[in-house]
């Protein structure tokens, strides 16, 4: 038997360069954040889930759980790092929700924390490769922007997605960036800027990847009938889903779909018993212009081939049919890969609780959707406003 | 013609581009090399232009993912790569690198 469980308390540093910080004193800040916000009793929290990815090679630092929970002067509860690539903070996120969920305790603590920016290009590559079957593909010499140049490639041979169609999704993501604080790259940029841009992975350009970002992010989450324990503003959890895909490209039915995302969006409306129409917003996994396009696929919330014409036509804007990253998404607002799953929650809360920087209007039901390594690791959750 | 190194089980005949060690149709251990003709067709490539540590000094090259016609799919290099070239074109090996193997268009 399950209990409904509510996130009642955010936190965030900005995403971006955070020169001088170390990976701890960020996610400490993050978590010092939630647990005021959620104004419980630091004795309520009775488990502690850290999403980080590459905090070893590039820090030198692992632990990281219990070390933050130590600076936070949380109990003695299990403190655990969970690692699942660029997913590692969903499941974080949902190790947390299926510990209340459950049972185990009445209280627990999210954080996601990631540090990059000091490192050099070529050792944040291969820090990232880190999320590669590197028996197989990596072998090759494939790199995650690599891998969704090869995306793209289908997409636009199977669809006739074009250069502008894409362009759109980073013009709106860069755009959605500029009304949000907490971002690292938010731009006014025009199609000439983007095609201009030096290319990465073809035909992926620089304007087309996410940047590489320092962050942290934290969560309170709650048993949803202890919510007046606290003082935050609850919003409670529907679902928390969790798939595995193929870690190798030959294992992909199709090089520009996620089988991890459709499965796990398909178990989240399931669960729910809601639809695509229902959602109102979405923070998905846009590391890449086209990942926006094939996630929103995926996710069932675009019709399929019709990602990049979506975006175009202004249909995945704020304001539109469906809000797509109304934060600015990766793209914009950054990518500390460990930090990014619970900034993706940390945004959807503050749309359902109406106090976003950039607000959907209305905002009752939000998605959030976090994909790693190609495609081995994936997270949906939906949120709704109690309210609603 | 070049053929590329895969696996095939002894038990069921699956094959698959490895390196693995169960059998991912009938589960048995027995997986074994197996060369199989070069030939097949381009799901797609991309060309990296900025390449992780230990790839740096062959940057930029062009990675593909291939199905060959004995029916199975590798990722490999491609050494002829052109802008016009497009997802469904044939390709055959023409070498190996270190783990992977090299591919050139051949229309």
């Amino acid at each position: 038997m399950m209990r409904p469980v509510s996130i009642i308390g955010i936190g965030s540093t900005s995403f971006g360069k955070h020169a001088g910080r170390s990976i701890e004193s960020l996610a400490t800040q993050a978590g010092a954040d939630a647990l005021d916000d959620a104004g419980i009793d630091r004795g309520m929290i009775g488990a502690v889930y850290l999403g980080n990815f590459i905090s070893g090679p590039l820090n030198g630092q692992e632990v990281l759980a219990g070390l933050v929970a130590d600076q936070l002067g949380l109990p003695n509860v299990p403190c655990t790092k969970v690692e699942g690539a660029c997913a590692s903070g969903g499941i974080a996120f949902r190790h947390a929700w299926l510990a209340i969920a459950t049972g185990q305790c009445d209280a627990a603590l999210v954080l996601g924390a990631e540090t990059m920016t000091h490192a050099s290009g070529a050792e944040v590559t291969a820090a990232l490769n880190c999320a590669m079957d590197n028996r197989s593909d990596g072998a090759s010499g494939l790199t995650f922007p690599g891998l969704f140049g090869m995306a793209w490639r289908v997409h636009a041979e199977r669809y006739g997605t074009t250069r502008a169609q894409v362009s759109a999704v980073v013009r709106k993501n860069k755009a959605n960036g500029l009304r949000n604080p907490l971002a690292q790259m938010g731009a006014d940029l025009c199609d000439d800027e983007i095609v201009q841009s030096p290319m990465i992975c073809d035909p992926l350009r620089l304007f087309d990847c996410c940047p590489v970002s320092d962050g942290a992010a934290a969560l309170v989450l709650i048993a949803s009938d202890r919510t007046r324990d606290g003082a935050g503003m609850p919003v409670d959890v529907l679902a928390s889903i969790q798939t595995r895909g193929s870690a190798r490209l030959a294992g992909h039915p199709d090089l520009c779909s996620f089988d991890a995302t459709v499965s796990a969006a398909r178990r989240a409306f399931e669960m729910t018993g809601l639809g695509a129409r229902d959602i109102d917003l979405v923070e998905l996994h846009d590391c890449f212009s086209i990942a926006e396009i094939v996630d929103s696929e995926d996710l069932g919330l675009v019709p399929r081939g019709a990602g990049a014409g979506w975006a175009a036509e202004g249909r995945t804007a704020v304001g539109g049919d469906i809000a797509v990253n109304p934060s600015g998404g990766l793209l914009a607002k950054g990518h500390p890969v460990g930090a990014t799953g619970v900034g993706q929650l940390y945004e959807a809360v503050l749309q359902l609780r109406g106090r976003h920087a950039n607000q959907v209007p209305n905002a009752a039901i939000a998605m959030t959707h976090n994909l790693g390594g190609t495609g081995v690791a994936c997270t949906v959750n939906l949120l709704k406003r109690p309210d609603a | 013609m070049t053929q590329v190194q895969v696996l095939r089980c002894e038990s069921c005949g699956a094959l698959d581009p490895g390196p693995r060690e169960v059998c991912p149709r009938c589960f048995r251990r027995s997986l074994a090399p197996v060369a199989v003709p070069g030939t097949g067709r381009l799901l797609s490539w991309t060309m990296v232009r900025r390449a992780p540590t230990r790839f740096r000094g062959e940057a930029p090259y062009a990675v593909a993912s291939v199905e060959l016609d004995a029916g199975v799919r590798v990722t490999g290099r491609l050494e002829n790569a052109e802008d016009e070239t497009a997802p469904g074109a044939r390709v055959e090996a023409s070498g190996s690198g270190s783990g992977y193997a090299i591919f050139r268009s051949v229309e």
